[in-house]
């Protein structure tokens, strides 16, 4: 049974790493001139493949924490900004504060500083998800908004330690020892890596003792909770977890921009990312990488076509489409695409059988 | 919830000693900014009059989660076409005096948000009414987007001007008593709010549909048991949400300069009071949305303005996590496992 | 792949190259400028002016067949213009595939601070020019070495600008303690942080600040700190609707108090959202709202009037904002440093003349925002002249110069 759940699991992180790297492959080498984004008629370019990569990170933690351990987060967002922050303040430390100069302006410092983040942050979401996770429902999600709020606040008022709503500007690019993970084409590579990464490792939790819990938890609490299940320290391992892995892409976040600001950490960051979650599907892991990648795809496509298709140019045309869109999906695939993607396969495999 | 019941009287003194505190930390930092008596009373008159609103927009929030179980996040939109339509009606060319043509154009605001807010359960929600209750959420966060992408395109990203109701001008009356300064369309806030208690009241408690959304908020599946239409009913809640906010846009309207993205803020406002009062009594929302206007007003008197949205967050989780079931109602259920 | 297809490609690979080659003498190569603005969101207000301009400067230079170089050769020119939403990431994403995949050879971005200061790395990085529509300090200097970025100019006047005219006009009036209140976002602190210093230069001093939201509509709390500080005038960084609110707040709990605010509510919106308010409140404005009121001898006149008709002709009768004025700026440096290009460039040089062309041959540029004299120490190129002190009286901008204070 065991073998059976893994091996597709396998197959797809296989196929996903290897197209993955063909396309990156692709914008590095330029066959014949010819740049990734020709793939898609300039739709997708390596910048949202990036985009896409990091935002996986974080949705694959929130659809552990939904998905699996039932546990909603309307403040996902607030954990990505501290990441981002931690990486931002510590990077910068020698260059805006002239401390710690030699260590941290040494090109290993910033990966202790991601570490650090994530750390912190998982530290944080230990502390308030303890009282926090008593809570059930919308109560849940109503206390993370708050929480989410009031990093995102804290973030643009504490400007000594965060630049305020200009943000920080300088953050450095990645290296390893001398080697720069800069242009795009090669910071593309680390982040789908640790995207990757990521991945595998939650495909593993679902399927230890971790995710049976879990799942345990979010089927029927107090049934868990009888059969001796300590559902209290799961649902906060889980906050932790997802916390943590949004610090990571937080940290990926602000060396690739290099610069952190407060405006893509508010509310409605949170409410994006739940959505990708739930449009992606939140009974499988792999629902993260395809929920991201949708609204993505749909946003972008918007952008670039809607001026193409009726001659008119405003992001108010986009907007609309782009929520009609949005509750179209969530009408006719309920319980995300990766679901859609499976019931649709089985059918396919049973007419086939019915065929034969 | 499986904590330990405290015995009432200790949580009483608890809770009074809470108040007592805040209350005198509140009266330490106002004297070191040199605030008078007078700016006390300001803070709570503006502050209620925010909470007024805020309290509107909770119990469009209440009503529609009490019968479907959903937080609808288009309610603040449905504040922002309330004020729209009316003021775009307002403005048009009727031959009408001023003071008809205002009451038309509330009437109006009041309807065609109604219909928009019936017209979104219908299109968006029933067809999707037995999916998971994320996926209900998300197809109202949707629904928000887009309404708020039209009304940009309708209204333009510019501010617009509702008249006073009192001047039927932009500048409204204003009374002054010593330092104190209360403005006409306060009086017109209030009096909406006390007259939608009263009529929702009536409407809850003595007629048939009323009971029959009450009977749906309380059980669902008993009520369908006696021959009520929850389909029917979630239609209802919805268009009753959609008049409520629409009201509560309506009568802030002259109170501020309606834009077409005034809602973001504002639901989120009323949600948070909403949550205060336990989102599932009308009273204890009521309570909500005036406590945390008046919170957070004194709050920002005494404190920093900048931190005011920190401080109703803040309320937020404090409220959550020491009182789940909102501040009044400890009767009423407990919240539903989504 | 069958032989066929492959050879039908390599066809129409040589096909391609021929064309590409073929148009070369005759014709230049397309230019193309990228551009960026905040046409949603919450700076819509801002940031839809200004794409109408960059369409409309489109159409232009369509009807001119494009920009001819110093050689004779005329080059077309497209605008690829996105919306960012006022969001950071969106513009940095847009700028970025602007420079990478559009291959734009500047780029006008963005309405907003916040993310005019978050692109500086992707402008930086990749050798391009980039020039905001927006007036903070930290998107041209980077504030670690008090030194110009390389890449990155703007074209508003700053809120420095605005500050140093209050300030003056305050002192003028024999005041001696303000008030600051202002919106707590990105413009909102700059304008705060810039009207103290300006205010602290001239003397003044600041009794009390304080901040609000953007969607704030109670100001008793700022009320009662003002009244408490028993300051004499009141300076408001914000942009309608809230700084007619707000305006409207002060009017109303001090009825005497002088009011100034900053060159953000120079549009018809915030007279007509503050009604009888706004009376009497006096701030600096960009010449292109009071066009009627400038000296004839004034090098902007002629520049205003032919961008102030062709505006309202182009979005039938919409009303003139200073913001489509700072794309215009921004936009029309670019045309002219296209103009000195010489054909057949790869497009590092081509971004790096323009580069040049903008910090060291703007001068005295008669623009909508002022006379711009850019230098490397200066990549705004305005100064304090730039803007023109304005009285609201009876609905109406007025000149408010020096000699009636």
């Amino acid at each position: 049974m065991k073998k059976l759940r893994i091996g597709p699991n396998l197959a797809g992180v296989i196929i996903l790493a290897v197209v993955l790297a063909l396309f990156g492959a692709i914008d590095i080498i330029r066959p014949f001139g010819l740049r990734f984004s020709d793939l898609s008629g300039r739709v997708v370019t390596i910048d949202t493949m990036i985009r896409i990569g990091i935002l996986t990170i974080v949705v694959v933690g929130l659809n552990l924490l939904m998905g699996y351990a039932g546990q909603v987060s309307l403040g996902q967002a607030g954990f990505y900004a501290l990441g981002a922050y931690a990486s931002g303040i510590l990077a910068t430390l020698a260059s805006r504060h002239g401390m710690l100069v030699g260590v941290a302006d040494t090109w290993w410092w910033p990966w202790l500083a991601i570490l650090i983040g994530m750390i912190l942050t998982g530290l944080f979401a230990f502390l308030v998800g303890k009282p926090i996770l008593r809570l059930k429902g919308n109560y849940l999600a109503m206390a993370t908004l708050g929480l989410g709020f009031i990093i995102s606040i804290l973030s643009g008022q504490l400007s000594t330690l965060t630049g305020g709503y200009d943000g920080l500007t300088g953050i450095p690019r990645l290296r390893i020892g001398e080697f720069a993970l800069w242009p795009a084409q090669r910071y593309y590579f680390l982040v789908w890596g640790a995207a990757i990464a990521v991945i595998v490792v939650a495909l593993n939790i679902v399927h230890s003792r971790i995710g049976r819990a879990l799942r345990a938890i979010h089927t029927n609490e107090t049934a868990a909770n009888t059969s001796g299940v300590d559902t209290e320290h799961y649902k906060v391992l889980a906050l932790v977890i997802s916390a943590m892995l949004a610090s990571l892409a937080g940290s990926l976040y602000a060396h690739f921009q290099s610069a952190v600001s407060p405006s893509p950490f508010g509310f409605k960051a949170s409410v994006e990312l739940v959505t990708m979650a739930a449009v992606g599907g939140l009974s499988s892991i792999w629902g993260a990488p395809l929920g991201v990648a949708v609204m993505f795809i749909l946003s972008n496509l918007l952008q670039s076509q809607i001026e193409a298709v009726f001659h008119i140019r405003g992001g108010e045309y986009e907007l609309i489409i782009y929520g009609l869109v949005l509750v179209l999906i969530m009408i006719f695939m309920p319980q995300g695409a990766i679901s859609s993607l499976g019931a649709w396969r089985r059918n396919a495999r049973r007419e086939k059988e019915g065929a034969a | 919830m499986h904590r330990k019941p405290q015995r009432q009287p200790v949580r009483l003194i608890i809770a009074a000693l809470v108040v007592f505190g805040l209350a005198a930390l509140s009266l330490l930092l106002g004297s070191q900014k040199g605030l008078q008596p007078q700016h006390y009373i300001q803070l709570t008159i503006d502050g209620v009059r925010a909470g007024s609103i805020y309290a509107l927009m909770a119990l469009g929030f209440v009503v529609v989660y009490s019968v479907t179980g959903i937080i609808n996040f288009a309610q603040g939109e449905f504040v922002m076409l309330g004020a729209m339509i009316c003021l775009t009606v307002n403005d048009l060319d009727l031959p009408l005096p001023p003071a008809l043509k205002l009451i038309a154009a509330i009437l109006a605001g009041v309807l065609l948000t109604t219909l928009i807010g019936a017209g979104m359960e219908r299109l968006t929600i029933h067809p999707a009414r037995r999916s998971p209750p994320v996926t209900l959420i998300i197809i109202t966060i949707g629904v928000t987007i887009t309404l708020r992408a039209a009304a940009l395109l309708v209204w333009g990203a510019d501010p617009h001007v509702l008249p006073a109701f009192t001047t039927l001008a932009l500048e409204d009356k204003i009374f002054r008593f010593g330092g104190v300064i209360i403005q006409a369309q306060s009086l017109w806030i209030w009096g909406a709010l006390i007259a939608i208690l009263i009529l929702l009241y009536f409407f809850l408690e003595r007629t048939l549909l009323g009971k029959a959304l009450r009977a749906c908020a309380v059980n669902r599946r008993a009520a369908q048991l006696v021959g009520i239409n929850p389909d029917r009913m979630a239609l209802l809640s919805f268009a009753l949400a959609a008049a409520l906010g629409a009201i509560g846009g309506i009568v802030l309207g002259p109170v501020t300069r309606p834009i077409y993205d005034m809602g973001v803020m504002l639901g989120l406002r009323g949600f948070v009071s909403a949550i205060i009062g336990g989102l599932l009594s009308v009273p204890g929302v009521v309570v909500g949305g005036l406590l945390l206007g008046v919170v957070e007003n004194i709050a920002a008197g005494v404190t920093d303005p900048a931190y005011k949205s920190v401080v109703s967050f803040i309320i937020l989780i404090a409220i959550l996590l020491f009182r789940p079931q909102g501040i009044i109602g400890g009767g009423e259920k407990p919240a539903e496992e989504a | 792949m069958s032989l066929k297809r492959t050879s039908f490609l390599a066809l129409f690979c040589i096909l391609a190259i021929a064309l590409l080659g073929g148009c070369a003498p005759g014709k230049g190569t397309e230019y193309k400028i990228g551009f960026v603005s905040s046409a949603t969101g919450n700076y819509a207000s801002l940031g839809l002016p200004e794409a109408k301009t960059a369409e409309m400067i489109q159409k232009q230079l369509d009807a001119m067949g494009g920009i001819t170089g110093p050689d004779g050769v005329k080059h077309p020119v497209k605008i690829i213009i996105y919306d960012d939403a006022n969001e950071a990431d969106r513009a940095v994403s847009s700028v970025s595939r602007l420079i990478t995949e559009d291959e734009v050879i500047a780029v006008v971005s963005s309405t907003g601070s916040g993310p005019s200061v978050a692109q500086i790395p992707v402008c930086e990085e990749n050798k391009t020019p980039c020039i905001s529509m927006a007036s903070a300090k930290a998107i041209t200097t980077d504030a670690k070495t008090n030194t110009e970025y390389q890449w990155m100019f703007k074209t508003p006047q700053t809120n420095g600008h605005a500050g140093e005219w209050q300030a003056a006009y305050l002192k003028a009036m024999g005041l001696t303690n303000i008030c600051i209140l202002y919106t707590n976002d990105g413009y909102g602190k700059d304008c705060f942080a810039n009207y103290k210093a300006a205010a602290e230069a001239a003397g003044l001093s600041v009794v009390y600040e304080a901040s609000y939201a953007a969607t704030d509509t109670e100001f008793s709390a700022q009320m009662a700190g003002v009244q408490a500080s028993g300051c004499q005038a009141v300076e408001i960084g914000s942009t309608p609707p809230v700084a007619s609110l707000a305006t409207v707040a002060v009017r109303n709990a001090l009825p005497e108090t002088p009011i100034t605010l900053g060159h953000g509510v120079c549009n018809q919106s915030f007279i007509t959202t503050a009604g009888e308010a706004a009376e009497g409140a006096v701030f600096p404005c960009g010449k292109v709202t009071v066009l009627d009121q400038l000296a004839d001898t004034d090098p902007q006149k002629a520049v205003l009037a032919k961008y102030i008709a062709d505006y309202t002709a182009h979005t039938s009768g919409e009303a003139i904002s200073t913001f489509g004025g700072h794309a215009w700026d921004a936009l029309e440096m670019v045309v002219d440093a296209l103009g000195s290009l010489k054909n057949g460039m790869s497009l590092e040089d081509q971004r790096i003349a323009v580069r040049d062309y903008l910090e060291n041959d703007i001068v005295n540029w008669p623009g909508i925002s002022g006379t711009f004299t850019m230098s490397p120490a200066d990549h705004n190129g305005l100064t304090k002249d730039s803007l023109l002190f304005v009285k609201v009286e009876a609905g109406q901008w007025v000149a408010f110069p020096e000699t009636d204070w």
